[in-house]
């Protein structure tokens, strides 16, 4: 087991060099002197020249490269263009509420996404299953930018009482009921782009199971029906679901991006987006290279609970 | 007979092609300038004159929705040729050819599937600018790795079946056998994956330019139209991002659902189950 996680770390080791010249090159082809948005009002020759030096921007691209890798490296990724402030450091201080969004949308996810999908399993053709498939259907083609702002609408300024606030974050510390509440929305919306292909997975990898002959053997031997379902069926169809939260972390982390942009989430996807339009490279870079290494590590660990989930895989070629 | 046994192909091609239609004429059907400022006419709700309405310029939504075609599925078919072409043209020779090209091919793939395919997209055209070219390049690159993958895949379970071995005995040169003899025997999944890709594609754009990163004002996007509406949602106009809402829906609705339909029909292990 261990050989086989360390084997993947290495493994990942190349991609991750990759991702990194990728990030790189794609900053230095953006059009637009980065030297002139950091010098501002100060834009006389000499003190353009002094910066450049001072950011390295004077030197050839490999040698820029490596200086940035190597900071990156010991965790400096350069200071917000705009704001002077350390890149690490803005996106420290947003990471919590992205984090909290992320956690509950996949909690919502995950939770709706068994209860209907087992229920939708159970009574398969029912008018129930009918609903559940054609949501699901509807669901993946919904843009959820789209569904945020119907759920604001309806929510925030139609329903009498103004049930949710239409956007803000309050820290959980400052005032935890504040905070939940303004958490209900844009995790709503962000948990309806992966609910509808958990929904889906979970009903077929159920109807699945329920055709095996140990769930025949286990009814047999008199189990109740709840007992059947949920230690022989639920624990079996939930293998295929794991991998499925894992590919979701990927959609988690890209609707961040737009669901923040929504509701004046101050995450890190609403600080890239706010970053892009006064060409603030260095978060931008950042934000993305943090995007990209939680991505391969989520579908690292995946692999990885995968692989305990089911023992018929062996480590060897769970790889392949 | 067809339309009883595929009706979910039936109902996304026949949605697809009422929305190219749409496209293409948009000059000639739409019933207004979709750009033209009308102070008078701002903010009317849906009517008999303005079917969805105006928006705050006094613009007709009905018509910004129907040139709005022309952006999302001008960008969806094109990035998904980009990403057809390149994809396909790595995965063939990746697999074909193995060795060192394969791993060094298949370690780029790989590390763009390390991104969130958004994620990837939103900063490629962040770094090349807001406009519909780039964001074409970008959803293109985004969708290389899938059809790399997949034609890799294919390639190799094709490429040591008898006839590719006979056409080798008899001498067709490499390039030969790869275009004439393996890449017809591998479209089926191609079709599928470039149906499902044009999909994402057009929400991929919607999104591109929610975020300002795709066409900009006041050409009419469906994905800017909404972003713009959102500062009048307080006042209950709806109707400016319900045009552009709806038609994002159907518009991927239709290439997922004739997606779907496609994979149940050109897949034979899917075939009596479906």
């Amino acid at each position: 087991m261990t050989q086989y996680i360390l084997r993947r770390l290495l493994l990942m080791i190349p991609v991750a060099f990759l991702v990194t010249v990728g990030i790189f090159v794609l900053v230095r082809l953006a059009p637009g002197d980065p030297v002139l948005t950091y010098a501002g009002e100060n834009n006389d020759p000499v003190t353009i020249a002094y910066i450049r030096a001072q950011l390295g921007l004077d030197q050839p691209l490999p040698i820029q490269y490596a200086a940035w890798l190597s900071k990156a490296l010991q965790g400096d990724l350069g200071r917000s263009l705009q704001t002077k402030q350390r890149v690490v450091e803005a996106i420290g201080e947003r990471l919590p509420a992205t984090l909290e969004l992320g956690a509950a949308a996949i909690l919502i996810s995950v939770v709706v996404a068994l209860v209907v999908g087992t229920l939708s399993a159970l009574k398969r053709n029912s008018v129930l299953d009918l609903v559940t498939t054609s949501v699901t259907l509807a669901g993946v083609s919904f843009p959820n930018f789209f569904l945020g702002l119907i759920l604001i609408l309806v929510f925030a300024f139609v329903v009498p009482g103004h049930l949710f606030p239409p956007g803000g974050y309050v820290a959980f510390v400052a005032d935890p009921g504040d905070n939940l509440r303004r958490l209900v929305l844009p995790a709503i919306t962000l948990a309806t782009a992966s609910l509808a292909v958990n929904m889906r997975q979970v009903r077929s990898s159920l109807i699945d199971v329920f055709g095996l002959d140990y769930m025949r053997t286990a009814r047999a031997k008199g189990l109740h029906e709840g007992a059947v379902i949920a230690r022989h069926a639920l624990k079996n169809a939930l293998i295929p679901v794991v991998t499925i939260i894992g590919i979701q972390i990927g959609a988690i982390i890209e609707g961040a991006f737009i669901t923040e942009t929504i509701f004046f989430w101050p995450g890190v996807g609403r600080l890239a987006v706010q970053a892009i339009p006064s060409q603030d490279y260095p978060i931008v870079q950042g934000v993305v290279l943090i995007s990209a290494l939680s991505f391969m590590f989520s579908t690292l660990l995946v692999d990885v609970l995968y692989a305990v989930l089911d023992p018929r895989i062996s480590f060897g070629a769970a790889e392949a | 007979m067809f339309a009883r046994r595929n009706p979910r192909m039936v109902v996304g091609a026949t949605l697809i092609a009422m929305l190219l239609f749409v496209a293409a004429f948009a000059p000639i059907i739409s019933p207004y300038d979709p750009v033209k400022v009308d102070v008078a006419e701002s903010l009317l709700p849906p009517s008999g004159t303005h079917l969805l309405g105006t928006d705050d310029l006094g613009r007709d939504v009905l018509s910004r929705v129907m040139w709005g075609a022309r952006v999302s599925l001008s960008v969806g078919l094109i990035s998904v040729l980009i990403g057809f072409l390149v994809g396909v043209s790595i995965g063939m020779a990746a697999g074909y050819l193995g060795g060192t090209f394969d791993l060094l091919a298949m370690r780029v793939i790989d590390a763009l599937l390390a991104f969130p395919a958004l994620v990837l997209a939103i900063a490629i055209t962040a770094a090349l600018g807001p406009q519909i070219q780039n964001a074409m390049i970008a959803i293109g690159i985004v969708a290389i790795p899938g059809y790399a993958r997949l034609t890799r895949g294919q390639v190799l379970s094709v490429r040591a079946r008898e006839f590719v071995v006979a056409a080798r005995t008899v001498g067709v040169p490499p390039i030969g056998i790869v275009l004439r003899h393996i890449f017809p025997n591998i479209t089926n999944p191609l079709v599928v994956q470039a149906t499902l890709a044009t999909a994402f594609a057009i929400l991929a754009e919607a999104a591109l330019s929610f975020l300002g990163l795709g066409p900009q004002p006041p050409y009419p996007s469906w994905g800017q139209d909404i972003n713009y509406s959102q500062r009048y949602l307080a006042n209950f106009y709806w109707w400016m991002s319900f045009g552009p809402g709806v038609a994002i829906f159907v518009a991927v609705f239709a290439f997922n659902f004739l997606g779907d339909a496609l994979r149940d029909a050109l897949d034979p292990r899917l075939r009596r189950s479906g």
